[in-house]
């Protein structure tokens, strides 16, 4: 077994020695003065420039080069020091070979290679190494195992925006394949030997230089740079000799994996020299190893993404189908699984296409979608990720609410398995079909939250039974463990609470404050929503907010909540309370899950969901009590919130509590009826307190006031044992 | 960036206990400094081991014209079984320690003050020990698992359980040897019957019940507290706290609890974190309640929680001598006597609550699984209560500390070695890349640094130059106890700390986001140390001994240190140390516990107590297992 160390010293000793050989000889020619320079570069070799602090200019600098600081970093003791300086030492001599070259010639290479690169032609890298259109470089020394798999490795470096360096017998390989290859086109034909890897190197280094400011012989300046910013690798294809092996110390030192098929197991080192027999595996290796997340730039999608369609409404009449889930089962989710799970960018249509749906016969043998009509759709992105925390799955899955809603022709309202589709006509007659949603959310969760997810796959059921089936069996079971996780959270326990201001877009004056308790009113943003997306995003939408100081527990007035409603509402809220109705009741942005409004007879309150189409007690509908309030107004006896809100021990407890509640329709009783019990249980001790709120069966409109006062009193409703409002 | 980064110097923290002495000179309290002046020199008879007190016709003292004792025991006589009593000593204090902690999971209940926090490592031990799960309520697991380690203290046939955790070689070599560990509770019997009045006289056999009793410490009694804290506290993982004596707080309500069993002051964090006692301190002027730790409870909490470190334990006089602990917590081990006489001169609330350690001038809470929450809940509010009578003209804060970056279990250590695999190529769940790292030549090896402070060489300054040098030179440091103390309070800690290290070092740190000492808990924890050398080397697929790995006490002190070096020799691992054993006096004890072990079990001793010497030794003993390896 040759252990490593041993082969990057023997290779610096080989560099040093061809080096050695080529500068006496032009010496000998040429003498010490004459003028080694390469051409159009302020920077003349700018390795020996940075780590030697020579400007060289003579044949003659170079050899003081050579007897300084190359010779004296050329040290073998047994240390990752020596083997990086070593390494340096080693690209530093192979630039004094190539440099001797430009001495004997102008144009060495004669166009058959490209050689040096001029400062150009790094000062173009400057603003597609800034947007990540360029995301990374690869230096690749061959010959790969064959001219095909040289093609398909070069060609899909390409493809992803890697920048591609080729050295030695791959370039051949390259051309015999007929790639074109050139600077611009981003695949450089560097030189036939080892030493032009110096070259690259260089261009690193001026690279440093010119954007980064990196003085000469500022060696971690140097080499932090390159760590942390240049995102180069290579691929060094075996047999791979010591002097590569040199080579690779030198890249090690700069940051820059090495990956390779020689089987050497002593060389093997964690995300630096990675040995993969796998060659025609190496660009996902690579890409890995060096920490390179792809920018997905364009989805394969046939319509428009666009926020700009982020409002658009789609009728009835210009709609091609509709999944609702209010009526049927539909769902959509974000969880998250194993690396080893996932495989990245698969997306998966379970089900028939929309342009299949007529096609679907119940058991029965009747048609299951109309045209026009309603289908059942749900969608699942599983995702993986080194960072990855069970707690941002909510957080990505509402934003797909947001990136349906930028598809040009589809509409999307709704969250969990409450969501509502339209696909327009249009859009399908374009020919967005059921894969199109995996491409739009892989996309999306890849280039929002790169800095978690490393990996992405999404499942499209269209299938009716599978969506059924998955939405009990796989959706709610996970629904709930997120609600169970929060309801042992309380207000008392957290250590902060959050504001959201995710729908300031919309709605430019409105702040949620979410506690443990009371989550955001869409209903989507739980305090642990809102932690994860303070995380995520420190200067985000959610921005953490003390609890220092409470004036008052009971309502729920705290300094530091009305510091950032004041703040996060530029000024046009002075205060709001947590827990009242009527003191400072908290704004609403409009798309509240409920609205609860006071109601005068009983002294109580009415809340009604979005889902529920009919009147009311008060004599109104969800609509209309809507427009009482929203857009960021404080409107007392008036509030939207979200339905889990409704079961809090929070809710309105500054006017008494949940025993305020006197009607509700029956669909949103029987959806809080096991958790309202339960509070009103540990707060009054009344069972089954939600039989006793009155619904449209009993009382559907302003008419049946009197109805509803019957039902409540027969009920011994608590209501009548609290005191009247205090307005 | 890195740049602006500075270590604590040992200097800058004698300045700080300097200026603390002033404090008790002025309040007229002695101090270790004192004693120690006052102690000096000791006894030369004990240092070198050969002062025989075990029967009352002697004490008997070795020396060239009296070679013998009464009854007629030689030097390595008296000092082979002076040493086991040593070795005794620390295995019982260790493995009772264990004892409580498995008593306090098999008192667990879910409205108990005692829970399973961490069900995944339960279950992992219930499926070990052949512990059905299914269908099983977890508590119903956990009293059974409990029971389980509970018995191993007395099991009357067979060897610990723990055991088969070891590589093959490591088991066979301790059954070749006749040194497998069996009950805890009979190895310790039987080294304090071998060593009576009359009984073994042959060095060798003491020597070879020391390695047993200390197999019965870490591989028994130790791992039991490690694991059953784990499960009931949870597995350490890695976080970020902070260190030394500027992490007392001069607004906030100071707790400070000490000594080794995490189990009261689990729940004094509990209770400080409670709504009324926040509320409370508040009302009398407080900002909040900072709960800090000392020595090996200090390690425990700040593996676990945010907690910070107020000290080693040298620091536990010092840490009242700020002025501003309202309350000093002690649970057992290490606590000095003299807590009571310094706390009598302010205002300092000193509790113990322990029936093991009980101690002058403090008010005594026991604590058990029935009452802990309502002890801590008393503590925690006399503590806040006290807080208006802290004593201006007697407070002052050192302003030393740093960040840290702890809780490297080996579940910890593990979930950052995964960072740096590779999906398309690596296991995940290994020690495969740290593996990768040593045989490549970019780590040489890696050291556990270990044990207490001692007054007999400087404090902390072996711990923190030995560290140094280590880190300077590419090996990896992993430490528990005073010695991960010392490299908190220097900054080691700290991910910064990577710009001491070698470059090889430094870009492991870079990579796996880790910083070069590697923080794995209290004394104790050193089980955990045998579990992480053990999975290297089966990964690996060679045994513990051949690993350039080794360990190392600069400034041991207790007898646990004795029974710990015992069993960290036994499982293959070289030991250097910077304090004489006290066996001096016997020639032949000193070849058996440096030369004779190696035969045995494949390791043994190496002492010096110049830290730059020892220091020398540890990298060539590394370099020379490399050359072993052909690595």
């Amino acid at each position: 077994m040759r252990r490593l160390f041993d082969c990057v010293f023997n290779g610096s000793d080989q560099m040093y020695e061809k080096a050695r050989k080529d500068l006496d000889a032009a010496i000998k020619k040429y003498g010490p003065d004459h003028t080694a320079m390469f051409p159009d570069t302020a920077f003349n070799c700018a390795i020996i420039l940075e780590y030697a602090g020579i400007e060289v200019k003579t044949l003659g600098d170079l050899d003081a080069a050579m007897n300084g600081t190359i010779k004296e970093w050329m040290t073998k003791e047994e240390r990752v020091n020596d083997v990086f300086h070593s390494g340096l030492a080693t690209a530093m001599a192979a630039q004094v070979i190539e440099a001797v070259k430009y001495v004997d010639d102008p144009q060495p290479y004669k166009g058959e290679y490209h050689g040096h690169m001029t400062d150009a032609e790094v000062r173009e890298l400057g603003l597609p190494l800034v947007t990540k259109d360029i995301p990374g470089f690869v230096v690749m020394i061959g010959p790969a195992p064959s001219d095909e798999e040289a093609r398909d490795m070069i060609k899909g470096y390409q493809a992803r925006g890697i920048f591609v360096f080729l050295i030695g017998g791959i370039i051949d390989q390259a051309k015999r394949m007929g790639i074109s290859m050139g600077f611009k086109v981003r695949i450089v034909e560097v030189g036939p030997e080892i030493w032009s890897v110096s070259h690259v190197v260089d261009l690193v280094m001026r690279a440093a230089m010119i954007f980064g400011n990196i003085q000469p012989l500022d060696y971690w300046g140097m080499n932090t740079y390159t760590l942390d910013r240049i995102m180069a690798f290579v691929n060094a294809y075996s047999p791979v000799d010591d002097l590569t092996v040199a080579c690779g110390g030198g890249a090690i030192a700069l940051g820059f994996p090495v990956i390779t098929n020689e089987q050497e197991e002593l060389w093997k080192v964690p995300k630096s020299l990675i040995i993969q027999k796998d060659t025609r595996d190496w660009i996902d290796t690579s890409l890995e190893a060096r920490d390179i997340k792809l920018k997905v730039t364009a989805m394969d999608i046939p319509i428009a993404f666009n926020t700009a369609f982020e409002g658009e409404i789609i009728r009835r009449s210009d709609m091609y189908l509709e999944a609702y889930g209010s009526r049927t089962d539909c769902f959509e989710l974000v969880t998250s699984k194993d690396m080893r799970e996932i495989e990245d960018h698969k997306i998966t249509v379970v089900g028939p296409d929309f342009d299949k749906i007529n096609d679907v016969l119940s058991g029965s043998g009747e048609k299951v979608y109309e045209p026009g009509g309603s289908i059942q759709l749900a969608y699942v992105a599983e995702v993986a990720g080194k960072n990855m925390q069970p707690d941002f799955e909510p957080v990505f899955e509402r934003k797909l609410h947001s990136w349906m809603n930028c598809l040009e022709g589809v509409m999307h309202t709704g969250q969990r398995d409450q969501i509502r589709i339209r696909i327009s006509k249009n859009a399908f007659e374009q020919g967005f079909r059921a894969r199109h949603i995996g491409e739009v959310i892989y996309a999306k969760i890849m280039s929002e939250y790169d800095s978690v997810v490393d990996k992405c796959q999404v499942t499209i059921y269209t299938d009716p039974h599978e969506c059924t089936k998955l939405r009990h069996e796989l959706a709610e079971p996970i629904y709930n463990a997120r609600d169970e996780r929060l309801a042992l959270l309380t207000d008392e326990a957290a250590e902060c609470f959050y504001t959201c201001t995710l729908c300031q877009s919309f709605s430019p004056s409105h702040v949620c404050i979410v506690t443990p308790e009371r989550l955001g009113l869409c209903g989507a943003v739980s305090w642990l929503d809102a932690k994860a997306t303070n995380q995520l995003n420190p200067n985000g939408p959610c921005q953490i907010v003390s609890k220092d100081d409470c004036v008052d527990e009971t309502v729920g007035i705290w300094p530091d909540v009305n510091r950032a409603v004041n703040e996060y509402s530029h000024g046009a809220l002075e205060a709001v309370t947590l827990y009242s109705l009527f003191k400072d009741p908290m704004t609403s942005c409009g798309c509240f899950e409920c609205i609860c409004g006071m109601e005068p007879a009983t002294m109580g309150v009415v809340i009604v969901n979005r889902e529920y189409s009919g009147s009311s007690p008060l004599g109104m509908s969800f609509a209309e009590l809507a427009s009482m309030t929203g857009g960021g107004q404080q409107t007392p006896g008036f509030m939207g919130h979200g339905k889990h809100f409704i079961a809090s021990k929070k809710f309105m407890r500054a006017e008494g509590g949940i025993a305020r509640i006197v009607w509700m329709p029956s669909h949103l009783k029987e959806e809080v009826r096991a958790k309202l019990n339960k509070s009103a249980e540990e707060l009054y001790g009344i069972e089954n307190f939600t039989d006793m709120i009155c619904d449209e069966n009993i009382a559907a409109s302003a008419d049946d006031l009197d109805a509803m006062i019957e039902f409540l009193t027969e009920k011994g409703h608590p209501v009548f044992g609290l005191e009247a409002f205090d307005f | 960036m890195s740049q602006e980064f500075k270590l604590t110097t040992v200097e800058q923290m004698e300045a700080d206990q300097a200026r603390l002495r002033e404090t008790a000179a002025q309040v007229g309290i002695d101090t270790w400094q004192d004693r120690v002046k006052n102690q000096t020199p000791h006894c030369g008879f004990g240092e070198k081991g050969i002062c025989c007190r075990i029967c009352a016709m002697g004490p008997c003292r070795i020396t060239p014209k009296a070679p013998k004792g009464i009854c007629g025991a030689t030097a390595d006589a008296i000092a082979g079984r002076n040493y086991l009593r040593m070795a005794a000593g620390g295995a019982a204090t260790h493995s009772d320690h264990g004892r409580e902690c498995a008593w306090k999971l098999y008192d667990a209940s879910e409205d108990g003050y005692y829970h399973v926090t961490d069900a995944s490592k339960l279950l992992k031990l219930a499926k070990e020990w052949g512990v059905k799960t299914k269908d099983r309520d977890i508590y119903d697991v956990a009293h059974e698992v409990a029971e389980l380690a509970i018995n191993e203290y007395g099991k009357p046939t067979g060897y610990q359980r723990w055991t088969e955790r070891a590589t093959e070689e490591r088991r066979k070599t301790w059954e070749k040897e006749d040194i497998m560990p069996r009950a805890v509770d009979r190895e310790v019997v039987t080294a304090m019957h071998m060593t009576h009045m009359g009984n073994t006289a042959d060095a060798e056999a003491l020597v070879r019940q020391s390695l047993r009793c200390g197999l019965s410490d870490g591989w028994g009694g130790s791992m039991t507290g490690t694991e059953m804290s784990d499960i009931m506290y949870g597995t350490p993982m890695p976080h970020d706290t902070e260190g030394n004596l500027g992490v007392m707080e001069m607004d906030q309500v100071n707790i400070v609890c000490h000594g080794h069993d995490p189990a009261v002051s689990e729940m004094i964090i509990r209770y400080a974190e409670d709504p009324a006692m926040l509320k409370l301190a508040k009302k009398v002027g407080a900002k909040g309640i900072n709960v800090v730790g000392l020595c090996c409870t200090g390690n425990e909490m700040m593996m676990r929680h945010k907690i910070k470190m107020a000290g080693n334990f040298l620091q536990q006089e010092a840490v009242i001598l700020t002025g501003v602990c309202d309350a000093i917590v002690v649970d057992v081990q290490c606590i000095f006597p003299n807590i009571g006489p310094v706390a009598e001169c302010f205002h300092t609330k000193f509790y113990t609550t322990s029936p093991i350690a009980r101690i002058p001038l403090s008010e005594y809470l026991p604590i058990t699984s029935q009452n802990a929450g309502e002890v801590a809940k008393k503590i925690v509010k006399e503590a806040i209560e006290n807080f208006p009578n802290r004593e201006p003209g007697k407070i002052f804060i050192p302003e030393h500390k740093h960040i840290a970056n702890v809780g490297y279990s080996c579940e910890g250590i593990k979930s950052r070695l995964d960072t740096v695999t590779n999906s398309r190529i690596d296991d995940i769940d290994t020690y495969k890349p740290l593996i990768e790292c040593v045989k490549s030549g970019v780590l040489r090896g890696a050291v556990a640094m270990v044990g207490c402070n001692n007054p007999k060489v400087r404090p902390d300054y072996s711990h923190i130059e030995i560290m140094k040098k280590l880190l300077a030179n590419d090996i990896v440091i992993v430490a528990t106890g005073c010695a991960a103390q010392a490299a908190s309070k220097a900054g080691l800690l700290d991910k910064r700390a990577k710009q001491f290290c070698g470059e090889g070092l430094r870009r492991v740190c870079t990579l796996a986001d880790i910083p070069p000492v590697l923080h794995m808990g209290s004394c104790v924890d050193i089980s955990r140390m045998m579990l992480l050398v053990t999975g290297i080397a089966k990964d690996w697929g060679i045994d513990t001994t051949q690993l350039p790995v080794v360990g190392c006490a600069p400034e041991w002190m207790s007898e646990k240190a004795v029974s710990i070096a015992n069993y960290v020799v036994a499982t293959g691992i070289d030991t250097y140390l910077g304090i004489d054993p006290l066996v001096g006096g016997s020639p032949q004890m000193m070849q058996l516990i440096t030369e004779g072990t190696k035969k045995m079990v494949g390791a043994g001793y190496i002492i010096n107590t110049n830290p730059d010497g020892l220091v020398e030794s540890i990298i060539e003993g590394i370099e020379a297992k490399r050359k072993a390896l052909g690595i």
